[in-house]
């Protein structure tokens, strides 16, 4: 395994070395291959089987800003336990690095459990209570208390005052670019607390519930795992997944806060990555909205 | 029904009220579609429909675009507006002042209960101690005292009080940011 990962740093130096000079803007400095790790390597009984020999190399597609360094991570795959070092990505450090911002991290998860909420609270008052209509007794004369209904929220069984009234509405909305930042921060926070992994694909050799659920007790995926693909989810995966309730495929569309805050690890395909640097670092290049962004522009992503 | 056709077909002339409303009623009776393209291919002064694919590109050309482009090179800097292109490598310093979406110097001035006057800086990454040092010794330069100076490292912001919102622009702009 740390032979194939000596290897990996070997193979990334060249291809980063290649990059410089085609001229692609951003790259960080090629790490060079430690003595040490060598001898570590060779002292390694035997290599980890691997699907292939490429290893997967994965380039940010967005130019990264000259002041800052991509962030790495390694892409696994599921077609077979071991093949946990199949490749390194580049990830944006605009959108795996940012400011961890628990603030924002905290309004997103609460606009999420709001916004869509219904209270379904409602009292009667005074006037719903059946009955009371009458006068209960006189005015004056019966040496009691004077009252003019039995509804009236004094007595037992009357009306509620300033009670919920009827379904309420919790809906609001968060700025966009306070949603999206949300998203980065999240991001950010899996990939700094290693919960964060990245795979070439969601191809597995068998439709086994068993085999799933192996695969994530045996990379420590945690509790609860939830895999993001933005292309269509493979048969074998899904038939999977159906039937494990730690286990959750989610479209690339639809990730968001509470998902990732709810699952201890996050799974990403690496199209998923690409698809999620171009839409979430899109906001950080665009002008306020002229009219709603589903209504045409020239280079809406 | 014939009656009106016939009616219209001797009635028409060059653009007589009749004519017009002789089609109107013939296309809501799908009976009466043969002699409708008659008499519209008959008309002498109906031009007829023509479909361009075109002129498109015109509509095209209208549909703004989302993203802000990025600047172009410049021969010389300050431009005539008094923009300048933040440097290629990023100063050696331990922070650093990042470029706002429309490409300015992200210094602003703020003001709140009508008179407390306040200069912000944001989107400082790195260490933003050190910039509050720096920014700290050139207002003690420039005012004679050192002003009270807030930093927020949750929102990478320095708030300033006073207005020195040019002094500062002008001394990051000079760093290179």
């Amino acid at each position: 395994m740390i032979r194939a990962g000596s290897r990996l740093w070997g193979r990334g130096a060249a291809a980063r070395a290649l990059s410089t000079v085609s001229g692609q803007p951003g790259r960080p400095e090629a790490p060079a291959t430690s003595p040490r790790l060598q001898d570590a390597a060779s002292q390694a009984e035997k290599p980890p089987p691997m699907t292939s020999s490429a290893p997967v190399l994965r380039d940010c597609r967005l130019a990264i800003p000259s002041h800052r360094t991509a962030m790495q991570a390694w892409v696994e795959s599921l077609r077979h336990y071991d093949d946990r070092h199949v490749g390194l990505a580049d990830l944006h450090p605009d959108v795996f690095a940012v400011m961890p911002r628990v603030d924002i991290l905290h309004s997103v998860a609460v606009w999420q459990r709001n916004y869509k909420r219904i209270s379904y609270a409602k009292v009667k008052t005074r006037a719903e209570v059946r009955g009371g209509g009458k006068k209960p007794w006189a005015q004056k004369g019966s040496g009691r208390a004077r009252h003019g209904s039995i509804r009236s929220p004094l007595w037992r069984g009357g009306g509620i005052i300033h009670g919920p009234r009827g379904p309420t509405s919790y809906y609001y909305m968060l700025p966009m670019k306070v949603r999206v930042l949300g998203l980065k921060v999240a991001l950010t926070a899996k990939l700094m607390q290693d919960n964060l992994h990245i795979v070439d694909g969601l191809d597995m050799p068998t439709c086994d519930p068993q085999y799933l659920a192996d695969l994530a007790q045996y990379r420590h995926w945690g509790q609860s795992v939830l895999i993001v693909d933005v292309n269509k989810m493979p048969e074998n995966i899904m038939k999977a997944a159906a039937s494990l309730k730690t286990i959750t495929l989610v479209p690339a569309l639809g990730l968001n806060v509470h998902s990732m805050l709810k699952h201890e690890t996050l799974v990403l395909t690496l199209d998923t990555l690409a698809f999620l640097e171009e839409k979430l670092l899109w906001h950080d290049s665009r002008y306020t909205a002229l009219y709603p962004f589903r209504l045409p522009y020239s280079d809406f992503p | 029904m014939a009656a009106t056709v016939a009616l219209a077909g001797l009635r028409r002339r060059p653009g007589s009220v009749w004519g017009v409303g002789a089609r109107r009623l013939l296309q809501v009776t799908p009976q009466q579609n043969p002699s409708r393209d008659k008499t519209e291919t008959h008309h002498p002064h109906y031009p007829g429909i023509v479909e361009s694919t075109e002129e498109y590109k015109f509509v095209e050309r209208l549909i703004p675009p989302t993203r802000i482009p990025a600047p172009p090179k410049h021969a010389q800097y300050p431009t005539p507006s008094g923009w300048r292109a933040p440097s290629d490598t990023p100063p050696a310093l331990p922070y650093f002042v990042r470029r706002s979406r429309m490409h300015n110097v992200p210094v602003y001035k703020d003001i709140t209960s009508g008179n407390r006057r306040m200069t912000v800086i944001r989107k400082i990454e790195g260490d933003i101690w050190a910039l509050e040092e720096e920014v700290k010794e050139f207002l003690t330069q420039l005012a004679g005292k050192p002003p009270p100076i807030q930093v927020n490292e949750i929102t990478c912001s320095i708030r300033i009080k006073g207005y020195f919102d040019n002094e500062l622009k002008e001394w990051l702009l000079n760093k290179g940011f």
